[in-house]
Parts: structure tokens; sequence; C-alpha cells
């Protein structure tokens, strides 16, 4: 509110101000803008953002035109057993409405349960690792601000080897590297907002990287195409490679093709990207799609 | 005795009115190849005024004029759709998946969606409002992928 305030008194005034004037009242801004405390509603609409840049809706709603967004449910079909993706509403007991901060920045960073389980890598931490806290505590205000869905969870289909979470704890323990993302200071901005979008928050490489026997993605190869991605599908290279990938691709094609689908023939995809465009990338702003054309045109 | 003769030349000349339309509809009627050649290159220059309209759209290229025209090459190219997929005609290399025939009703939706959404783009050039323009666009590209991801053969 005194930001605000502030704002409007600068903007109907400095016109007619001398100059030292006008830098005291800048700096005046500037202060209360380092301490003004962030607004709720800010906060979750920042979250919804990012929920869109993490991509977390298109596994956490189920099949079919009816089916509640957040309350899980969608079958996701690997080489290792099919998951059912959880309930990620507010409810106290059939979804997440119970957890605190802690429990949520937790299952991010650790891949581990408020109960102190081990998720399976279906639920990509692997990825969202990386991602900041202010960034997570965002998307929760946004998730807790939705309305409630009672949906009891379904148990994952898993062969008898897989059917214990220590077998997800094993796993963890081989291919799992918990850490924030660390910005390379000798790149520009732009590449560095585009590599924690696609590597951390958009988990581009859950379908894109291929994987090894036990399902550790091959950083090696990164975005290089998955002969046997999800569903069977195959998923093609997105590095600069201009033959196996797009690097015929200009930095606009890339975008407009995360804004509406387009391929830069005039073909419109379809396929599981169809519903990542749909769900996520559309809902980004121009810059940050260009964020993530500008990192993908870096990898070879 | 007159009358028959004329009844009997009235009839011949109808059998052979009716044979020469069943023999011309016998010959009209394109092979299954054939018609799955046609519908690839239908679908190519719908393609073509994707494209093209496309960099009108986002302002790479200026409009001199000519994106009416794909626009209009569009909304006219998709009230071609629904004769496109003939039964019997996913033979070959066709990208068309068997869920056409089986859910003919499914499928008529979003025939009808993409020539909704194209006769609106082209209603929308027509309008010459920037905004209106890119939004009817992108519904466009909204009605291309519903039908793609249901309908089509993944790409890779």
């Amino acid at each position: 509110m005194l930001l605000r305030y502030a704002l409007i008194l600068l903007s109907r005034t400095a016109a007619h101000r001398p100059l030292l004037q006008r830098f005291f009242a800048i700096a005046a801004v500037w202060s209360l803008m380092a301490f003004a405390p962030v607004h709720a509603d800010d906060v979750v609409e920042r979250g919804e953002y990012l929920i869109h840049a993490g991509g977390c809706v298109t596994c956490h709603t189920g099949e079919g035109d009816d089916a509640q967004p957040f309350a899980g449910g969608r079958a996701l079909e690997s080489p290792f057993g099919t998951f059912y993706s959880p309930n990620i509403t507010p409810d106290k007991r059939t979804g997440i409405g119970s957890w605190s901060d802690e429990d949520f920045v937790r299952a991010f960073w650790e891949g581990v349960r408020p109960d102190g389980d081990h998720y399976f890598p279906a639920f990509p931490y692997t990825a969202y690792t990386g991602a900041s806290r202010d960034d997570l505590l965002a998307m929760k205000a946004y998730l807790f601000s939705l309305e409630p869905v009672i949906k009891e969870n379904r148990d994952h289909d898993l062969p008898l080897m897989m059917s214990s979470r220590r077998s997800a704890g094993l796993w963890k323990s081989r291919y799992f590297d918990a850490g924030r993302f660390e910005p390379d200071p000798s790149k520009p901005d732009q590449w560095n907002r585009g590599a924690y979008l696609v590597r951390h928050l958009g988990h581009c490489g859950e379908c894109h990287t291929p994987r090894s026997r036990f399902g550790a993605l091959r950083d090696s190869h990164e975005l290089q195409g998955n002969p046997d991605g999800p569903e069977g599908e195959k998923v093609p290279s997105i590095t600069a490679d201009p033959k196996e990938g797009i690097g015929d691709w200009s930095l606009g094609d890339i975008e407009y093709f995360l804004d509406i689908g387009m391929l830069p023939d005039g073909d419109f995809a379809g396929s599981a990207m169809s519903s990542v465009i749909e769900d996520n990338t559309s809902h980004l702003t121009r810059d940050d799609r260009l964020a993530i054309a500008t990192y993908l045109k870096s990898l070879h | 005795m007159q009358n028959n003769t004329v009844a009997l030349a009235a009839s011949l000349v109808v059998t052979i009115a009716v044979f020469l339309s069943v023999s011309t509809v016998a010959t009209a009627q394109t092979a299954p190849e054939d018609a799955k050649d046609y519908r690839t290159a239908v679908m190519t220059s719908l393609r073509g005024h994707v494209g093209a309209a496309s960099m009108h759209v986002r302002g790479i290229v200026e409009d001199n004029g000519f994106l009416a025209v794909h626009a209009e090459g569009l909304a006219r190219g998709a009230q071609e759709l629904k004769h496109l997929f003939p039964v019997g005609s996913n033979v070959g290399d066709s990208e068309a998946l068997p869920i056409i025939w089986e859910e003919p009703e499914e499928f008529q939706k979003v025939m009808e969606n993409a020539e909704k959404a194209t006769a609106a783009f082209s209603e929308a050039v027509a309008g010459g409002d920037k905004a209106t323009i890119g939004r009817a666009f992108r519904d466009v590209g909204a009605a291309c992928r519903g039908c793609h991801d249901r309908f089509r053969v993944d790409q890779d």
C-alpha cells in the first residue's frame, strides 16, 4: 500500500521536480520496495505462473474432460510399472492440505514424503531439486489457494521388486544428487534463466533425455532425444544439432512453437507435447520462452 | 402399337442413361492410394498457408494484402477436410489413425472445429485488428493440434 502510494506520488510529481529532489524520491521508493512486504495475492499469482513453468497440472490431473485439475489420478506408464499421480489440492486428508512449508520444500529438494518415505522418481524431484525455496513456496501458496478436492490417491501398479519404497531409496542413493541451481556467471542472464526453466522447473529432460537401464537420465546426452519415451513414444532431440535436433530453428521459431505449437514448416505438433504447450509453455512470458530457446540453442 | 414402341424407346433411353451415369460414377471413384495422396497434398497446402500466415501474424513480413489470400485458402481448405477421408483410404504411408473411421462422430467434431476456427481467422484478417488476428490464429493452431493429437500418427 505504502509502496503504491509512493509510486503514485512519484509519477505525479516527478515531471515538476528538480533533478536532486527526483533522485531522493526515487531512492525513497527503492528503499520502500526493499522492505515492502510481498503481498499475499502477488505470491499466489507468481505461484500460479511457476506452476505452469513446472508443468504440474498435466500429470496431476486425471484423464477426461470432467477430471478436476490437480486432483491426481493420471496413469504414468513407464518401463518400471504404472504410476498414478497423487492429489495435490489442499484437501487435508486426501491431498496435501496438512503439509508444512518444510514438507513441501523437502519433497521437491530431496524427494522425501512428509512421513519420511522416499518418492519414486516418477515425481521428477531429480529436476525440481534445483528450484529455489522462494519459487517452491509461491507454488505452494497457489496450490493452497485452490478449492480442496476430496479424492483418494490410487496405489501405483508396480512389479514386486519395485513395490517397496525402499527400492526408491536405493535408487536415489545411486542416481540422485540434491542441489540448487547455480547460475553460470560466464553466461548471460537469459541463458541462465533458460537453464533454470529447462533443467529444473520445466523438467524437459524427463522426456527428451535418454535413460540408462535403471531409469537414470544420461546427463551426457542431455535433451538428445529418447527412443523409449513415455508410453513408448519416440521423443525427439531438442539440442542445436542441425540434423538430429532443432539447430535449424531460429530463436523465434522455438519461442513461437512453445507458444502456439506450430513447427517452422507450418505443421502443428500433436502427441504429448501438445499438452505441454497447452497447459504450460503457452502461459509463460515471451521472455521466458526466449530464455528456454536460448538455452536449447546452446546445447550440442 | 405405336404407344408400345414409344414406351420401349423411352425405357431404353432411361436404361442407357442410368448405365452411363453408373459407369461415370464407377470411373470417377478414386483409388484408395490416390485418395491418400490427394489428402496428403491438400494437408501440405494447408500447412503452407499456415506457415505463410504465421509470418504475417508474427510481424516477420509486412502484410502486402496477401495475408487475406492465405486466410481464405485455409478457410476454404478446411471445408474440404471432411471429404478427404473416404473409407478405405487408410493405405500405404497414411498418417491417418484408424480411430477416424471408428469414431466418426468425434472426428466430425474436430473437422467442424477446424472449419469454424479458419473461418473466424479469415474474418479477423478482413477486420484488420492485429490482436484479434493473433487470437484467431492461435485458435486455428489449437484446432489443428486438437485433431493431430488424437487422429494422426505421432510425428518424430
